[in-house]
């Protein structure tokens, strides 16, 4: 790649506003997933993206922003795994699938009966990055930042309640507290990470990061940063990867985090081999 | 009757279970602070039950009086400490002992806030009493079973627990490790703390505690080790988990 090359997509003000919002969602989603992968709640992000959909579907009916519908359905999905679990008997992803089926089939119905937004809603399932204007920036940024910050303060007692919450409980702690704070986080880190890549392929950008760093180190401090890093450069190198070949962005990050992920498991793979023989 | 002042935990009328079903029925139990004391009983005998529901991760279906350190639970627990079962705690999560033990000092402080010069201070001095200095920096999932225990009841010293209950502490450990381990609880004994250990090793039981419950289903007999480990109390609470060979050689775990 030459340096023209490498320049061309920032003489266009939509690609510089792509670059910036996706960079900053792509930092802080992955950051935030590091608590999903160390805590094994793929499926949760997974469902919190889907029932996002509802609340989206249930924005644009009412006309109302479709940040405010799928933050709402987004948290209520977070909140309410919490409170399912502690006053129903049944495990985790099983509360989980309940809610998050009920809740999806919410959209569905809503969908079916409101037939003339098709078009809003693909581009929401499937990422819009291109279309991102300064304001929505501005949104981005801070709430990357809130997050950021509420990770910070809050960093040692998430580890507290990841690692051990039967100890913390019982010691007094308040486990509900900040499991509840930290799904949260979780959920608003979707919501603003959808536009960059869409319902569908959100939860890639929430995970992948996070798992590939978790193959590189072991010390959870350099597990979060270098998910973000990672997260940052997947946005980056996928971002150019769409503009040159004219692909949805949201896809070719996605693509790009994969094999990220797919090269350093591999490369594991070998050095192993190569110890053993 | 020993001073009401005195008691790290005093228990009475306490009936608990999961999920509706009852598993412990009629708990009345009494253990003086700086004691060293033991929750035997078979499998299924509601032992771990006893202990989460003291600690507050299990609600008690009924009770006349539930007190830790002579305070309600809800306050109680801050200087208590509970060791799960090994099996129950994700080994393979990437945090440094030190990190551990450090998360003791988190019961005391608020929501927010780093940790301080002080709260470093007490952590190492925690390891340094369970002579884990060495291994700060060291991963917990990379440490043998002893050495994990050791980590954990450093934490507990690091937030200034005055009861530490511990939940199987025995299970996986060798013999030098349990020897160790046993110690270790003498020197917190010493140290005024008080030991609450369920166990189904019976064997250090003399050596290590100074008061014993046995539970199954109920509390069978509390006291001593001479008052309780006798040879009729042990068979009523373990003989029907001996096997028994029956009249046409067919061998049999459990009465029914």
């Amino acid at each position: 790649m030459t340096l023209e090359m490498f320049l061309e997509p920032f003489q266009y003000s939509f690609m510089v506003r792509a670059f910036v919002g996706t960079g900053l969602v792509a930092v802080i989603t992955a950051a935030v997933g590091t608590f999903v992968v160390l805590r094994g709640l793929a499926f949760l992000g997974d469902a919190i993206a889907h029932t996002s959909f509802t609340g989206i579907a249930l924005a644009l009916l009412l006309g109302i922003s479709v940040y405010f519908g799928a933050l709402f359905f987004a948290i209520l999905t977070a909140l309410g795994v919490v409170f399912l679990t502690r006053v129903s008997p049944v495990k985790d992803d099983t509360a989980l699938a309940i809610l998050f089926t009920g809740v999806f089939a919410l959209g569905i119905v809503i969908l079916s009966v409101s037939p003339g937004f098709a078009g809003d809603l693909s581009s929401l399932l499937l990422g819009s990055v291109m279309g991102i204007q300064t304001d929505e920036i501005w949104i981005m940024a801070t709430v990357a930042l809130a997050l950021a910050l509420i990770l910070l303060l809050c960093f040692e007692r998430f580890v507290f309640v990841s690692f051990d919450p039967i100890g913390a409980e019982a010691a007094g702690f308040p486990v509900a507290f900040f499991q509840g704070l930290l799904l949260v986080i979780i959920a608003v880190a979707i919501v603003i990470a959808i536009q960059a890549v869409g319902v569908v392929l959100v939860v890639s950008l929430l995970i992948t990061p996070a798992a590939t760093a978790s193959l590189i180190t072991k010390r959870i401090k350099s597990l979060l940063g270098l998910s973000s890093v990672l997260g940052l450069f997947a946005s980056f190198i996928g971002l150019y990867l769409s503009y040159f070949w004219g692909a949805p962005p949201g896809a070719t990050i996605v693509l790009v985090a994969t094999a990220i992920f797919g090269v350093v498991l591999g490369v594991q793979k070998l050095i192993g081999i190569f110890r053993l023989s | 009757m020993v001073d009401k002042d005195g008691l790290a935990l005093e228990v009475s009328g306490l009936t608990t279970g999961y999920q509706g079903k009852v598993v412990l029925r009629d708990v009345t139990w009494e253990v003086p602070r700086g004691t060293l004391a033991a929750i035997i009983g078979p499998n299924g005998g509601g032992k771990s039950t006893f202990l989460k529901t003291v600690v507050g991760l299990l609600k008690p279906m009924g009770f006349d009086k539930l007190e830790l350190l002579g305070l309600p639970p809800r306050r109680g627990r801050r200087k208590a400490a509970y060791l799960p079962q090994q099996e129950e705690v994700d080994w393979t999560f990437p945090i440094t002992v030190l990190d551990v033990v450090l998360q003791g000092r988190l019961v005391s402080q608020g929501i927010w806030g780093r940790y301080s010069r002080e709260d470093y201070r007490r952590s190492l001095d925690a390891l340094d009493a369970l002579s884990m200095s060495k291994y700060g920096h060291t991963q917990i999932g990379s440490l043998s079973g002893g050495q994990r225990q050791r980590v954990f009841l450093a934490r507990a010293l690091a937030q200034e627990a005055d009861l530490i209950l511990l939940d199987e502490p025995s299970t996986g450990l060798d013999a030098q490790a349990q020897h160790e381990l046993a110690e270790i609880f003498q020197n917190l004994g010493d140290a005024g703390k008080t030991i609450v250990a369920a166990t189904h090793d019976i064997n250090c039981l003399t050596e290590c505690f100074d008061h014993i419950l046995a539970l199954d289903g109920q509390v069978l007999a509390q006291g001593t080790p001479e008052q309780v480990l006798t040879e009729a109390n042990m068979i009523q609470l373990f003989a029907r988990h001996f096997p028994k060979i029956g009249a046409s050689g067919e061998v049999t775990v459990h009465d029914s």
